[in-house]
């Protein structure tokens, strides 16, 4: 299994390719840099792009908009619990 | 102009019987992989599946309950088995059970709304999972005059209606940047077995109410759905096309 900072590179990547964002490359993502609002700027409905994402990429599944909430805070919470969460 | 959905898997919810078997049959014959959704009716549902298979078209029947959540889930879990995807979404199952308010039962409403509003919840809460997935995807809500302009002794039947309409225009919103259209057919008064049961006076009764003055044919239905189900009406989401003869 990878070790924390690759994965974070490869969510950054699923983050930047599932949202089309332009003009941005992993490595401008800063790991403890807001995802929503000021930070890069997505929104609530971004986010269903990316619960679905995570389902494909990880198995994970989140029916609940809460843990949504924990999770999307930034690089670091999301990576934390992908290696936490993962079935695949 | 006609639709060709080759390629294309649809769910058609209530797809045995009535409207619903014509949207089938339609979107089979022009190429789709239609999984039939039904409740009750087994030998309906084979029919419909033999009818398009039959003439060359792929189909199979799923029996579930729009109502039960869990139901629901276990059937997209078999879809995203085989075929894999979901292209287009019919909600089209339904159910009356016509009472004035004042003789309504908590049973007529709660099992009315059920149906017709917690079964669309349902399935395009599945569906949008898949759909965002893909970044595709089409749904068609089927829904009533009577959610437009009322109808007495139907108040949980539009009620639950009206809530299907305030949902396709809320879930378009939600889903639009994903290509996942929400759009709804509001069919009037449709000639279907439904009313064969009906006497001539009340078809009489019914049709002063419709400037056309004449009922609508299933076709004409499913030529409306057709059209919000395929790319020609890629630049159309949250809309209610009503084919009701000029009855709202």
């Amino acid at each position: 299994m990878e070790d924390k900072k690759a994965l974070a590179e490869r969510l950054k990547k699923l983050i930047i390719e599932s949202l089309q964002i332009e003009d941005i490359a992993p490595g401008d993502i800063k790991d403890d840099d807001p995802l929503f609002g000021n930070g890069l700027g997505l929104d609530s409905i971004d986010a269903l792009e990316l619960v679905v994402a995570l389902e494909k990429e990880f198995g994970i599944v989140i029916a609940d908009e809460e843990v949504g909430k924990k999770i999307f805070v930034s690089i670091n919470t999301l990576t934390d619990f992908v290696a936490k969460e993962r079935k695949m | 102009m006609d639709f060709d959905f080759t390629g294309k898997a649809a769910l058609v919810t209530g797809g045995s019987r009535g409207i619903g078997r014509a949207i089938s049959l339609a979107l089979a014959a022009r190429g789709a992989y239609v999984i039939i959704n039904y409740a009750s009716d087994d030998d309906a549902a084979e029919k419909t599946v033999s009818d398009i298979t039959g003439a060359g078209g792929k189909a199979v029947a799923v029996k579930a309950d729009v109502a039960d959540t869990a139901a629901i889930e276990e059937m997209f879990g078999r879809i995203r088995k085989d075929p894999g995807r979901l292209d287009i979404l019919i909600n089209n199952a339904g159910i009356i059970r016509d009472k004035l308010l004042m003789f309504m039962g908590p049973d007529d409403w709660d099992r009315v709304i059920a149906v017709n509003l917690t079964g669309v919840y349902n399935t395009a809460k599945s569906a949008s999972r898949l759909m965002i997935g893909q970044k595709y995807g089409k749904i068609v809500n089927i829904v009533s005059p009577s959610a437009i302009v009322g109808r007495a002794g139907q108040t949980n039947y539009a009620a639950a209606k009206g809530g299907v309409i305030a949902f396709t225009k809320s879930l378009a919103r939600e889903l639009a940047r994903f290509s996942i259209w929400v759009n709804a057919v509001s069919p009037g008064i449709i000639q279907t077995e439904m009313l064969d049961g009906i006497t001539e006076q009340m078809k009489e009764s019914f049709l002063t109410a419709v400037p056309m003055k004449r009922f609508g044919t299933p076709d004409e239905v499913t030529g409306a759905v057709l059209f919000l189900a395929s790319e020609r009406s890629n630049y159309i989401t949250g809309q209610i096309l009503c084919v009701d003869g000029g009855l709202t």
